[in-house]
């Protein structure tokens, strides 16, 4: 049965291009929503490394709160999922989408609805944090290239929006 | 727009990232059961709503998604400081 599992994408395929910013979906991910108090043993369960500062990345790994990481991995990954440990390993994988939004000017386009300073998000920081009205996990990849995570159901939403304000640009 | 220091993250971040929680350090009872109804009433409605300082709960709701404690005024919306769920009253 699993391999007649199709996706559908919330989203055009097709990038947005405008002059200095394009607006892409983002390749499918695996993803987890992993807990636990004890970063260490987090790290020994799921075999990877686990940054202990918020907004930190180490690899596909984001931490996002104190007891709080989000692992992205190419599709088709797996980890352990910790069975017996005390901590919580959750896949989530087609919980969100991935619009990538690369170019000098992305980072005005993200301004442009998301109420934190921007010009103070380092390369290779991420942060849960919202757009307008719309909670995202925002991942600065380079210093033009910016991945913003956002769930399903928000995304025509999220990307119109993101679409309007480039289109606005001058 | 009202910036506020998230504990946690250790940043100032605008306050649209925040959702307020009510009033803090509002201890539930260890026996509910063992309460009159004039103590029950007293924990579940009655705050003390001062006019200035005031400690209350806030939630970095689009960001870490802690709760954490803040001392603001309620005259002046002026935060003069924040800290972690769990430590004592400022």
């Amino acid at each position: 049965m699993v391999d007649l599992a199709t996706r559908t994408a919330p989203v055009p395929a097709e990038p947005a291009e405008f002059p200095g910013v394009s607006i892409a979906l983002g390749v499918p991910l695996a993803r987890w929503s992993l807990r636990a108090r004890d970063a260490k043993a987090l790290a020994k369960a799921v075999g990877h490394k686990v940054p202990t500062k918020i907004g930190g990345t180490e690899g596909g790994m984001a931490c996002l709160g104190p007891d709080e990481w989000l692992l992205r991995l190419p599709e088709g990954a797996t980890i352990s999922m910790g069975e017996g440990l005390p901590l919580s390993v959750v896949d989530i994988s087609e919980r969100a989408i991935t619009l990538v939004l690369e170019g000098p000017r992305a980072i005005d386009v993200l301004q442009s609805g998301a109420p934190r300073d921007l010009s103070k998000f380092a390369v290779g920081e991420a942060r849960r944090t919202i757009y307008e009205t719309v909670e995202m996990v925002l991942i600065r990849e380079g210093e033009e290239r910016w991945a913003v995570d956002v769930w399903r159901s928000f995304a025509p939403y999220l990307r119109e929006a993101l679409v309007t304000a480039a289109s606005h640009l001058r | 727009m009202i910036l506020i220091h998230c504990p946690y993250c250790e940043q100032t971040l605008p306050e649209l990232e925040f959702a307020y929680a009510g009033e803090a350090h509002i201890a539930r009872p260890a026996d509910p059961s063992a309460l009159s109804d004039e103590e029950w009433e007293k924990y579940l409605f009655i705050r003390a709503n001062p006019r200035g300082r005031h400690n209350e709960r806030w939630r970095h709701v689009h960001g870490c998604g802690r709760f954490f404690n803040a001392v603001r005024d309620t005259a002046t919306d002026n935060f003069e400081l924040t800290y972690k769920a769990g430590e004592p009253r400022k």
